[in-house]
């Protein structure tokens, strides 16, 4: 008997340290991403000047350091934010809606942020005292956090069984759709053309005034999702079994809710619609690492801002000299992974 | 016998001014037939005096021929009252019609609605070849409009700027019924066309200064023109258009390859209003209002390596101009902060204020192009 707990502390903590070993090797490739992100750009400028540029600015001629500080930069580190942000959203949702398929953008809460953009950008309506280019980021987030607070009301009046959760965000989805279509509808030509390049999803905002606001949102909320690793495992057993733990679980969705929409509110209102990040990067991490919260978050973080930091290379690399909206670099690099998935899940 | 005389003479002259009015108005009535610019045989039985506008913004293009452009319009799309800024706003007190004209759709092709177009009953409905209206390619809404007798012609300033400017203009005037104005703005247009080509091709060994143009587009990154749009003009006037490597019309440059290929000239055009961010240029628009937009958008920290902000070599634009027979002011603009040395004595404001005296039914006044000065 007591050799089998012995044996059993073995396995788990031969589990343990193969699973902080996976972590640190997602991490250190993101870590890698990152560099080569930093380092890959139509300039000829080499790895050694972009160090230079980086720890010595003052060193170097005022191009290299506009080109490593004001270009490359903010673009990388915009990418792991946004990928983070959106896998970390994925995974809770993925979690709380009990259904493989969930996403930030399933509940509608995309499309309501792209309809506070369209709102934005078509008829100029933001919040009073709110200008500029500061319109279209204040309403997406408004209306993603928004779309998720409807969300809970509804279906707390009507019991919060993750299924009719689903359904209210599908009822949500069409509903800011038809909204958005008006817009479209109603919008002038240049409107049209900057609103269809906003939903694209693009890096090319990122700047320092923005990337320091998203670092905080992330920085405020992962702690919390990490937090509550514990619990999110115990309800993937089944509502009945984390009950029994003494999951308050009304409250747990509550709050993961809560933080699935400020953090995909962040990443849509700087970044614009970026697809399959929070949809295949919380499954990377869960093939990789299981269904413990306690990996599978972090796994996801990494995960995600990986696929990100990959797809920002790529725009940029596609065709020279231009920036291919990273929205759509994502998705193509998502979907074949997706499929991946798919197939290799049907095998088993 | 002096009486009988007289009485003939009488006659005489009746019915010489009864043939005269008669032939006259026969004349006037004769048919009309054009070929347009996508290569169709139209034939119209007389004048249109009732037309359609596949592109609002057109209202510009009848004002160089017609005095009173809205009373001509028998329906529109929406679109030059939503961009039309602070231009739309002086036609509306102009020409309070305007805004009573009915719509055949708000903005895209797909809003447009082919019934209404032909409930209005139009003379003629007069679309752009390619354009953000109908255009060459509503194969439906062409084949419902013939089917209903409805003529339609296609003029094009977006396409290929140079090569339609002046059919499309000759076109409209023999349709209009106003071709001595149609002649005589296309010989303007040629004269100061020609000067341009004509000096461009005298010399012998041309520098093509490098050109970085951004269309200024509110909330979303700028866009910069590829081969077509605003790059045909950088090219035309001797210009290198940085921009002409991306795969579309227009699109997003690095601005990591902006700052490698170091324009010598920076250009952005913008339509916002006073008060609203990008590029604040056009009508009614003062000219320290553009110059603080010009400056904010000179003053970022990503374009501060670009030898063309160094050497102040920046320049703004109203965006319109590259949809519409005005292209000559735009033309004759980028030519001049392009090869000042060959162009430096064209002055833009000039062409617009010789249009506005000859030719606009509406004077444009306000800032149609800009100089940052420091």
């Amino acid at each position: 008997m007591a050799l089998d707990i012995n044996e059993i502390r073995k396995g788990y903590r031969q589990q343990f340290i193969r699973r902080i070993v996976l972590l640190c090797a997602l991490g250190i490739a993101t870590l890698v991403s990152f560099f080569i992100d930093m380092a890959v750009g139509p300039s000829m400028l080499d790895f050694s000047q972009v160090i230079r540029a980086v720890f010595s600015p003052d060193t170097v001629e005022l191009a290299e350091k506009v080109i490593v500080w004001e270009v490359r930069m903010p673009y990388a580190i915009m990418a792991l934010l946004v990928g983070a942000c959106l896998s970390l959203a994925g995974c809770e949702m993925q979690t709380v809606m009990n259904n493989a398929m969930a996403s930030p953008f399933t509940l509608g809460i995309s499309a309501a942020a792209s309809f506070g953009a369209a709102l934005a950008i078509v008829i100029g309506l933001s919040l009073p005292g709110v200008g500029g280019d500061w319109m279209v980021v204040v309403n997406a987030f408004l209306f993603a956090f928004g779309a998720t607070l409807l969300l809970q009301l509804l279906s707390s009046i009507r019991g919060s069984g993750p299924e009719g959760l689903v359904l209210f965000g599908i009822a949500l989805v069409f509903l800011f759709n038809a909204f958005t279509g008006i817009m479209q509808y109603i919008a002038t030509v240049e409107a049209l053309q900057q609103f269809v390049f906003w939903t694209l999803g693009s890096l090319s905002k990122a700047n320092w005034d923005n990337i320091p606001l998203l670092a905080i949102l992330f920085l405020s909320t992962a702690p919390f999702s990490l937090a509550s690793a514990w619990q999110l495992t115990a309800l993937r057993l089944g509502e009945d079994s984390a009950r029994s733990f003494g999951v308050p679980i009304r409250r747990l969705r509550f709050l993961s809710l809560l933080r699935i929409s400020l953090l995909t509110a962040g990443a849509v209102a700087f970044a614009g619609i970026i697809g399959f990040i929070g949809l295949v990067g919380p499954h990377i991490a869960k093939l990789l690492i299981g269904e413990d919260h306690r990996f599978s978050l972090p796994a996801s973080i990494l995960s995600g801002a990986l696929i990100m930091s990959l797809a920002s290379i790529l725009s940029k690399s596609v065709v020279t000299g231009a920036i291919v909206p990273v929205g759509i670099v994502t998705s193509l690099i998502g979907v074949p992974v997706f499929v991946a998935l798919i197939l290799n899940r049907k095998k088993r | 016998m002096n009486n009988k005389n007289n009485y003939f003479m009488h006659a005489k002259i009746n019915i010489a001014v009864f043939l005269g009015v008669f032939l006259g108005t026969h004349l006037c009535a004769q048919p009309i037939t054009v070929t347009d610019v996508v290569g169709r045989e139209v034939t119209i039985p007389a004048p249109a005096k009732r037309v359609i506008l596949g592109e609002g913004r057109q209202l510009i293009t009848l004002s160089l021929l017609v005095p009173d452009p809205a009373a001509i319009i028998a329906g529109w799309t929406g679109d030059f009252a939503k961009s039309g800024g602070l231009l739309y706003d002086e036609y509306h007190k102009r020409f309070p019609a305007i805004a009573k004209i009915p719509l055949i759709g708000t903005s895209g092709k797909e809003t447009v609605s082919t019934e209404q177009i032909i409930a209005l009953k139009p003379d003629l409905a007069i679309f752009g070849a390619g354009s953000h209206g109908p255009d060459a390619k509503s194969a439906d809404v062409i084949r419902a409009l013939e089917a209903a007798g409805i003529p339609i012609v296609f003029i094009d300033f977006r396409l290929h700027p140079f090569k339609h400017t002046v059919p499309s203009m000759e076109l409209l005037g023999k349709v209009l019924g106003r071709e001595a104005q149609a002649n005589a703005f296309v010989e303007f247009y040629n004269r100061r066309m020609n000067h341009i080509k004509g000096t461009l091709a005298k010399q012998t060994e041309l520098k093509r200064p490098k050109v970085y143009m951004e269309m200024i587009r509110g909330a979303v990154p700028p866009g910069s023109p590829g081969k077509g749009n605003l790059g045909e003009f950088i090219e035309f006037v001797g210009g290198n258009n940085i921009g002409a490597i991306l795969p579309g019309e227009v699109g997003t440059l690095n601005m990591e390859y902006v700052i490698g290929e170091q324009p010598d000239v920076y250009i952005a055009t913008g339509i916002a209003k006073p008060g609203e961010e990008g590029l604040v240029i056009g009508q009614s628009v003062y000219t320290f209002q553009t110059q603080a937009s010009l400056a904010k958008l000179a003053g970022r920290p990503v374009v501060s390596p670009l030898n063309a902000i160094k050497e102040n070599k920046v320049y703004g634009m109203w965006h319109l101009f590259y949809d519409s027979p005005l292209n000559i002011a735009a033309v004759e603009a980028i030519a001049k902060w392009t090869h000042p040395e060959l162009f430096g004595k064209l002055q833009p404001h000039g062409v617009l204020k010789e249009i506005n005296e000859r030719f606009l039914a509406l004077p444009l006044k306000g800032v149609y192009f800009a100089e940052l000065k420091r």
